[in-house]
């Protein structure tokens, strides 16, 4: 036991839930202001391919995180236009969403590399640039943990405070908890639930870009087709069973990088007896108990995922 | 006095419809102003275009003296107007104190103020007599306490102009008492207020001048301390109304006759889990109405669920027939004949996609005619449909149009043309009438006085004072869960009935 | 409504010119079906009047009333999807030239080796999207959405190529006893979504998606115990099934048909068409609407919320189920690692396509298939990648389920005009 339960694993942990974290963070903005957003996963897929991509021919990893947030923002526009302004039923809108950004990835992928399925290695990838924090990696247990990781972890930890303090104390946070309760009483209020609802998409753009670039730059060095492997949705459940708020889902999304870390782990041990595959789904059952046995604790936004038109009227 | 506030010719069509036909009205400072109408009248959407929700499609509006355009309600709240919907607009998991400021937050860089936000509610709150705790949230207030968030809603964003839209509908007597002392408050704070309501009662007790709706048009203006109730009434219809009876006091036909319906010691909890009936019971003999009166949320809802089945009851039991039904699945009870119509006709009463014939079959789909082993028999749905759309006068008769197209009036025709049909013995009948024009109404007045003459025993639940004093036989006061007093149709009146719905009744 | 007069001459007339022509249409579709399978292309044409036919008997032999009640309205609501494929096309026209390609030759290739050359190929393509297609709007029907049908695929096709293995019986009685087994167990995969979403409301989209994951990553271990080997190069792939359950060619009865087409496009079309008479004739196809629309109403009407869920999802799960089945025994003989083509998603976009209901979906399938068949051809021809047709593909489905666009584009062309 003592060789499965490290503090490796927990390093392992808190590096694997990363992606899941950013992209649940963006799935709260999201669902509070009242959008279902099962896209993420295809916004993912966009950020990793873009991030990889750009890194590669720039040769610069920063720039391809940029670029893999950039895309990853511009794509979740698409999903803004078509269930706030063209009232397109948000999962149907998600599902066209996957759809596109496999096709797309694919597309382009050909384009760039000349073939599909994965793409030349990036000269230097961002986990060249594990840091230790001074002083504070020194701190036993906590320190190895939270204070000696690659860039993306450490902006993904900025990242949840910053909008752990937007939802809770800024006016656009508090207009956001309106949006998906009451958007009524907002619009009523002359705030704009439209302009509301656009910033949180592109919010769920931003981080789920940045997941996707932790994909393919930092913790890979390639972009492969379908590297996502369901973790939008992973985030998605992560969001649903921390109750719609960010530490909950911080915590949903370290459960389930726990599940990851711990399938790789037992992976390298080689159990001769059990085959890997049993080991390998581990993220996706715990997901399932996870929505099973958590949902019904917890309170959905009151509008989540219905339409929001004001005037029925012809003018 | 000064004109504060004036519209001039105001037009404003849905589709076909005309909501507002050329309105002009005007509001003087420090005034209380009426506006009185049916449903369907277009008191709403005229406060709805001067709130910047909708925007008109000719017509002038002037704050002032002079002419102004409202984009979205964010100009008419810069300008000083505010309003008060029928819906409350609070966002029910926020705090008072949030709900207030929404919108309008004092804040440095983004970063709410809630110190300083706080300081200002409490101050306002003084200032008006509005008292309500500004950390509380707001599902855990009373109706009367968000009302009152309401109000302080608007006067935070120093609004002159108040409007508010039926602001008694789902207020206990007490609480109107209290409200009306709030308005009175406040027009001796310089604040004009417009009031739109049906209420007949109301525009006499508060108001100093009121303007009278009828379909899209303002037909009438009075001081409202020289009018009489019943020139009011007639302006507000368009022909003389006969304000209550439009039925025969009956007997009981056998007094001996035994109960078709009974509803022995029963108890419900509402979704919170909290009781919502306590203990009530009922017998309803054939021919019967019985109506039941109460302030909203006094169990109305969960009394009707749990007859229809959607609820179970937490104790006591549910007899149809002399048999014991408060176990039986839904199905089962429809095809024991029992009928219902119920409170929310579009969510509960029909699937608006499907088309009238479907609409008219389900619930019976399952059984010959409709059906037999696993087919469907559509030519029997046309069948059956085009008899009753008929015999109802469903417009337009076509069954094998979607029941979204038709108007609401004939969406409740569609159900009422449903439950009868299967002859039932006994029928539950929640607010029949809400939201329907006058004629609709009538139509489906009398058809339940037919009912009962058929010997159909029948529950009335309804928010409408006037309908269940029209209908009913007996009346039940239900209040807080309990029925706490029963009266006969003889000695009812709204006065003695209003006394008990609202737990004032030693007078 | 002329039941006791007497027919007048003109009427009699009328009604003989329209037994005439209706018996020559079913002559004509008869030998059209003949022939098209006996690979004659150009008898499509006489295809294509096999649903005018059935329109025109419906109509009992009125041609303006064809016109009227069924040609128009068909008219008018291809109008947006045609709208909506032509910007398609012109943006995937645009990308082409941008990249360097000739969108014409591309476009030339694309269709005629789609719906002419390669057609078979389209129809083979079809035939698992018709079942992924008619798994998610069965479920979607009732106001759920099968988005892990590729998971049921998966269950159904190792199932499928597991039993065939070992199954050494006649193929009349294995075939359909692979079909039950098969779509049986791709339903009950879908046994925990179903009991999670009626028991506490988990909803269905992250359940069945993560269902599909698992199925596809617990698939090399089954290929491994079918055959396929470690050591051996990639793809994983277990033993062939037996070949008397591989369902019959078109060729092994029709002389001409020198194609590759199986017949499971017949079982395919026979589904769909159950499928329609399951949501639009029987009691529980009823429910299922009545759910779908207002489960609310639904259920104070005394229909079981649950029971429908469970027979939705459980529904979908068997013809997804039945989409692996049918791949299987049809198409490939064997199971390989990751086979996937995608046929989940796929689904998803057939069944948006044809607006959810079973009988378009053959139609929006084929379509799907005849782009991808058209895109092989056009690559190994004129060298234009086909990965272009998922663009157009994502394109053209964007913009046919977005119906609200071309409200929001008239209403903002009106105002600028006014």
């Amino acid at each position: 036991m003592s060789e499965l339960f490290d503090l490796n694993l927990v390093v392992a942990m808190v590096r694997l839930s990363t992606p899941i974290t950013l992209a649940a963070i963006g799935a709260v903005i999201c669902e509070r202001s009242g959008i279902v957003n099962i896209a993420m996963e295809g916004i993912m897929i966009i950020g990793a391919f873009f991030a990889a991509t750009i890194a590669y021919y720039t040769g610069n990893p920063w720039i391809g995180m940029l670029g893999g947030i950039v895309f990853g923002m511009l794509f979740s526009l698409i999903h803004a236009v078509a269930t706030v302004t063209l009232h397109l039923d948000h999962v149907v809108s998600g599902a066209v969403l996957n759809i596109l950004a496999f096709g797309m990835t694919r597309y382009l992928m050909v384009q760039f590399f000349g073939h599909p399925g994965t793409s030349e290695p990036i000269p230097t990838s961002l986990g060249a640039y594990r840091f230790a924090v001074p002083l504070l990696s020194d701190i036993p247990i906590i320190g190895p943990v939270l204070f000696n990781q690659t860039p993306i972890v450490y902006l993904s930890f900025l990242i949840i405070i910053f909008f752990w303090f937007v939802t809770r104390r800024t006016k656009v946070g508090l207009h956001i908890r309106a949006s998906g309760e009451h958007p009524l009483a907002l619009e009523t209020i002359g705030v704009s639930v439209v302009r509301i609802r656009y910033i949180s998409i592109l919010t769920s753009g931003f981080t789920c870009g940045l997941a996707g670039a932790f994909l393919s730059i930092e913790n890979n060095t390639t972009f492969t087709e379908g590297m996502t492997n369901g973790r939008g949705f992973i985030a998605l459940a992560a969001n649903i069973s921390g109750g719609w708020t960010i530490p909950g889902a911080f915590i949903g999304s370290l459960f389930f990088g726990f599940a990851d870390a711990l399938q790789l782990r037992i992976q390298s041990l080689g159990f001769e007896a059990v085959p890997e595959e049993l080991f390998i789904i581990l993220p996706y059952v715990a997901t399932i108990i996870a929505v099973a046995g958590l949902v019904r604790h917890s309170r959905a936004p009151k509008t989540l995922g219905a339409d929001f038109r004001i005037e029925q009227s012809s003018d | 006095m000064k004109v504060v506030l004036e519209t001039k010719d105001i037009v404003k069509r849905f589709g076909k419809v005309q909501a507002n036909q050329q309105v002009s009205i005007k509001l003087y400072e420090r005034e209380i102003l009426g506006l009185l109408g049916e449903n369907g009248a277009g008191k709403s959407t005229l406060m709805n275009v001067l709130y910047g929700l909708y925007h008109p499609n000719a017509g002038q509006i002037y704050l002032h003296g002079k002419e102004v355009f409202f984009h979205s309600p964010k100009d008419a709240i810069r300008q000083g107007l505010g309003m008060v919907h029928q819906h409350f607009m609070l966002v029910e998991t926020l705090t008072v104190t949030e709900n207030i400021i929404l919108g309008s937050e004092p804040a440095t860089a983004g970063v709410i103020k809630y110190q300083e936000a706080r300081a200002q509610i409490a101050n306002l709150s003084q200032s008006y007599g509005l008292l309500v705790d500004p950390d509380a949230r707001i599902e855990n207030l009373s109706v009367g306490e968000q009302q009152r968030v309401e109000i302080l809603k608007a006067l935070y964003r120093q609004a002159q102009i108040l409007i508010l839209d039926e602001p008694t509908a789902v207020l206990t007597p007490q609480e109107v008492e209290g409200f009306f002392k709030i308005i009175h408050q406040l027009r001796s704070q310089g604040i004009s207020v417009i009031i739109i309501t049906h209420k007949l009662e109301e525009v006499k007790r508060i108001t100093d001048r009121a303007y009278i709706m009828r379909s899209g048009k303002v037909v009438g203006e009075e001081k409202t301390d020289k009018v009489t109730k019943e020139h009011l009434a007639n302006l507000m219809v368009g022909r003389e109304i006969v304000l209550m009876v439009h039925r025969q006091a009956k007997k009981r036909t056998a007094t001996s006759a035994s109960p078709i319906f009974c509803i022995e010691e029963l108890q419900v909890r509402d979704d919170r889990n909290l009781p919502a009936i306590r203990g009530i019971s009922i017998d309803i003999y054939p021919g019967e109405i019985v109506g039941i009166a109460g302030v909203d949320g006094n169990g109305q809802r969960e009394l009707a669920e749990t007859i229809i089945g959607l609820r179970s009851p937490q104790q006591g039991r549910l007899r149809y027939n002399d048999r014991d039904i408060s176990t039986l699945s839904i199905r089962n009870r429809i095809q024991q004949k029992m009928g219902r119509v119920p409170a929310d006709r579009q969510g509960t009463g029909l699937v608006l996609p499907m088309l009238v014939q479907e609409n008219i079959a389900i619930g019976m789909h399952n059984r010959p005619p409709y059906s037999n082993f696993l087919r469907l028999n559509h030519e029997n749905f046309q069948k059956k449909a085009v008899e009753l759309v008929g015999a109802f006068d469903i417009r337009p008769p076509n069954p094998t149009l979607r029941t979204a197209h038709l108007s609401g009036g004939n969406q409740q025709k569609v159900i009422l043309a449903r439950e009868l049909s299967r002859e039932p013995q006994f029928l539950l009948v929640s607010q029949p009438t809400r939201g329907l024009d006058v004629g609709a109404i009538e139509y489906i007045h009398e058809r339940i006085l037919q009912m009962s003459e058929r010997q159909i025993g029948i529950l009335l639940i309804s928010l409408e004072l006037e309908e269940i004093l029209a209908l009913s036989d007996r009346i039940l006061v239900l209040r807080k869960g309990e029925i706490i007093k029963e009266f006969s149709s003889q000695e009812a009146t709204s006065q003695k009935i209003g006394a008990y719905m609202t737990g004032g009744q030693d007078d | 409504m002329t039941n006791n007069q007497q027919p007048s001459s003109s009427v009699l007339y009328r009604r003989g010119v329209a037994i005439v022509i209706r018996v020559l249409l079913i002559v004509a579709t008869m030998i059209g079906v003949v022939l098209y399978l006996a690979s004659n292309f150009w008898a499509m044409a006489l295809i294509i009047l096999m649903p005018l036919l059935l329109l025109f008997h419906r109509e009992h032999g009125d041609i303006a009333a064809l016109w009227q009640r069924s040609i128009l309205p068909f008219l008018r609501t291809i109008t947006i999807p045609a709208i909506g494929f032509t910007t398609a096309f012109i943006v995937g026209a645009i990308i082409m030239i941008i990249t360097g390609d000739n969108p014409l030759l591309a476009y030339g290739a694309l269709f005629y080796g789609g719906f002419v050359k390669n057609w078979s190929i389209s129809l083979l393509n079809a035939v698992p999207l018709i079942f992924t297609g008619l798994a998610i709007c069965f479920a979607f029907r009732a106001g759920l959405f099968n988005i892990g049908a590729e998971g049921q695929y998966y269950v159904g096709a190792m199932v499928t190529a597991a039993l065939g293995i070992y199954l050494d019986i006649p193929g009349f009685l294995a075939i359909p006893l692979l079909f039950i087994i098969g779509g049986l167990l791709a339903a009950s995969y879908n046994i925990i979504p179903t009991l999670l979403k009626v028991k506490t409301g988990a909803h269905e989209v992250i359940t069945t998606m993560m269902l599909a994951h698992v199925a596809r990553l617990l698939s090399p271990l089954m290929i491994r115990n079918f055959g396929g080997h470690i050591s051996s190069p990639h793809p994983l792939v277990t033993y062939e099934i037996s070949e008397r359950l591989w369902l019959p060619l078109f060729s092994s009865f029709l002389p001409n048909a020198y194609y590759r087409l199986h017949t499971g496009i017949l079982i395919a079309i026979g589904v769909a068409l159950c499928t329609h008479y399951v949501i639009n004739h029987t009691k529980i196809g009823f429910e299922i609407r009545a759910v779908g629309y207002n489960r609310r109403a639904a259920r104070a009407q005394g229909i079981s919320v649950g029971k429908i869920y469970a027979v939705a999802l459980l529904g979908s799960g068997l013809l997804a189920g039945l989409s692996g089945v049918v791949e299987v025994l049809g198409l490939n003989h064997k199971l390989f690692e990751n086979i996937n083509a995608g046929y989940g998603w796929n689904g998803i976009s057939v069944a948006l396509l044809a607006g959810n209901n079973p009988i378009a979906i053959i139609f929006t399938a084929i379509l799907w298939g005849a782009l991808d068949a058209g895109g092989q051809y056009m690559q190994r021809n004129v060298q234009t990648p086909n990965s272009i047709v998922e663009i157009i593909k994502g394109i053209v489905l964007f913009l046919l389920v977005a119906k609200y666009l071309y409200t929001f584009v008239f209403q903002k062309i009106r105002r600028k005009q006014s």
